[in-house]
């Protein structure tokens, strides 16, 4: 019995983990379906929301779920600017050079990080930090369920967005095919901007939630685009409902294997995974299978 | 003729640097080292066009193997550069056996996934490389009576290995398998149409990649003396390599030491302004590059001298 509850105690927190992995995941799929951009810059605006959270609360006080909701419109903006900068000259390029682009511009934005608030972890302490929810047997921590919950309902905002209003129409057609949509009349250069914009305010939104639990150094990114990357592949490139199972598999796989396995091999579980989804099923594990070009 | 007479000039310049710069060796050993990464790099990277962001997997590799052996067998460190250089072909066979059939960006993911799943072998691999806690190197075995932690032998080894590098790259890319190397890289299917197995070109050429990175490792571990996973393992290094290449200009025989002059050249101007932060010059240059100057700085000269030359004998 108490190793049965042990065990629903991990999987709870592989579950909430996963959520925030989902919501990181689906910012880079969105962003990879419709543009054709593998981005490796997507951490990096995790990081970037992370230090955000930080800074408003230590000048503003802010409670980072609050300030999140203050600077996603100023994030989304950034991005938009990012977009018109670099990525819309790249439009019709090959996939080698906006890798490399968005690759330049991950390394600018973290070393930027570390000339602005240097190498050392910067924390947030919020009163609930510690505060713990009873759930029959089980003990979740309300941070971590709060980061969990409001990553799934941010997925689903999105999903509901993307599949019920003209502008997602207007993405999804764009991501089927550019020509077409351009065709019909959709500027999809506008769908760019709005799509690079949506992906990169996912990823800040997980750095503001998960800054309560985790301190921010300027290289957390790429470990969290290596992960957004594996969420990606294992629910299919460019698919949002795959993302949340990715990430929910994801989340699960890594507190399994850290509690039951090794921990210290805690990341590699999610690589190979990664690895073995790449070579045996390219589409996802949830995608239809389809004939790879 | 010109190039080769003035390769020759160059070559004596860096050899008599050390007499006229004897307290700046170190910068000139790491530039020396990273342009024979980066040129190693190309010849999968560039060459035949693979982009790898794993190639520190490679670094770590020679490194480590010189290391352990010099230290648990009393192994001569050119046995262990040797093996290092094996072990290094051996992990290059096995890796694209496993991934080549990904294409492009795919590929490119899968080397990172490889080489962060390495890096977390030698942290936690205690028994065989001591984890996060690294490896110290106290005494090597002395060829002919040199000292190698003498920074001079460690410079003149590491133009050695350069020169090697180099001249061995020049050679493959003039004959058959340069060709074939370029023709998979341009179209795979062509390439096999022209009867190529591009499985093969792309082998030899990441086991000719690994094994030349893996010996200017283990020139590289000499030098450093002390080795951390989380420093010759690390996903930076990898990328650090690979934009050197792709700066310079990629497919050049040039380009990539081209990329590392100017970087590192660059990295020690910054030093005092960016300390930490100086791979943020890769980060803007590659920028640049990307938008700019697509083939790289050689291959976008290159580029122009031969369209000049062609915009002449039209004229004629």
């Amino acid at each position: 019995m108490e190793v049965f509850v042990a065990f629903l105690q991990n999987l709870s927190g592989g579950i909430l983990i996963g959520g925030v992995y989902a919501l990181v995941g689906a910012g880079l799929t969105l962003v990879f379906g419709v543009m054709r951009v593998i981005n490796f810059a997507h951490g990096e605006f995790l990081a970037i929301g992370m230090y955000l959270a930080f800074i408003m609360h230590s000048s503003l006080g802010l409670d980072p779920f609050l300030a999140m909701l203050l600077a996603l419109p100023f994030g989304f903006l950034f991005a938009l600017g990012l977009e018109r900068l670099i990525l819309s000259h790249l439009i019709d390029a090959p996939e080698d050079s906006t890798l490399l682009a968005t690759l330049g511009l991950a390394l600018i934005l973290s070393n930027t990080l570390l000339l602005l608030f240097g190498a050392e972890p910067k924390t947030l302490y919020v009163p609930y930090a510690t505060a713990t929810l009873r759930l029959g047997a089980l003990t979740l921590s309300l941070p971590l369920l709060l980061a969990g919950g409001i990553a799934i309902l941010i997925i689903i905002g999105l999903s509901l967005f993307l599949n019920f209003t003209e502008q997602g129409r207007a993405i999804r057609a764009t991501s089927q095919n550019r020509l077409g949509a351009e065709l019909v009349g959709i500027n999809t250069r506008a769908i760019h901007g709005l799509v690079f914009g949506i992906g990169t305010v996912a990823a800040m939104a997980s750095g503001f939630i998960l800054m309560p639990m985790l301190f921010a150094i300027p290289d957390i990114g790429p470990g969290f685009t290596l992960k957004a990357f594996v969420v990606t592949v294992l629910g299919g490139m460019g698919n949002i409902a795959g993302a949340i199972g990715g990430g929910l598999l994801l989340g699960i796989v890594e507190v399994l294997g850290a509690s039951y396995l090794s921990s210290g091999y805690r990341d590699a579980y999610g690589l190979l995974a990664f690895l073995l989804v790449l070579l045996l099923r390219p589409e996802g594990l949830f995608g239809r299978t389809v004939q790879r070009v | 003729m010109r190039t080769s007479l003035i390769a020759l000039v160059l070559l004596a310049l860096a050899a008599l640097y050390p007499l006229a710069f004897p307290h700046l060796l170190s910068i000139a050993i790491f530039f020396l080292i990273l342009a024979g990464w980066a040129t190693a790099w190309d010849i999968l990277g560039g060459w035949t066009g693979q982009t790898s962001l794993g190639h520190a997997a490679f670094v770590g590799l020679g490194s480590y193997t010189l290391a352990i052996l010099a230290n648990r067998y009393g192994l001569a460190p050119w046995w262990g550069a040797l093996s290092g250089m094996a072990l290094a072909a051996l992990l290059a066979w096995i890796w694209g056996k496993l991934t080549f059939k990904l294409r492009g960006p795919y590929f490119t993911l899968s080397t990172i996934a490889i080489a962060e799943i390495l890096r977390l072998v030698a942290i936690e691999e205690k028994w065989l490389t001591q984890g996060a806690e690294g490896v110290f190197i106290f005494s090597l075995e002395q060829p002919f009576g040199f000292d190698l932690f003498d920074r001079q032998v460690e410079y003149y080894a590491a133009l050695l290995y350069l020169v090697l590098v180099l001249l061995l790259v020049g050679w493959l890319v003039q004959g058959k398998f340069g060709y074939q190397m370029r023709a998979v890289r341009e179209d795979e299917e062509a390439a096999q149409a022209a009867g190529i197995n591009p499985e093969r070109v792309k082998l030899i050429a990441f086991m000719l990649s690994g094994a030349l990175t893996a010996l200017g490792a283990a020139i590289y571990a000499v030098f450093l003396s002390y080795l951390e996973p989380h420093d010759i393992f690390f996903l930076p290094l990898s990328v650090q390599i690979a934009l050197t290449a792709i700066i310079g200009g990629r497919g050049t025989l040039f380009g990539p030491l081209t990329g590392a002059l100017l970087l590192v050249g660059a990295g020690e101007v910054f030093r005092n302004t960016f300390a930490e932060a100086n791979l943020l010059i890769y980060g803007i240059l590659i920028v640049l590059v990307v938008l700019f100057l697509p083939r790289g700085l050689i291959g976008a000269w290159r580029y122009r001298a031969i369209r000049r030359r062609y915009a002449r004998s039209a004229q004629r």
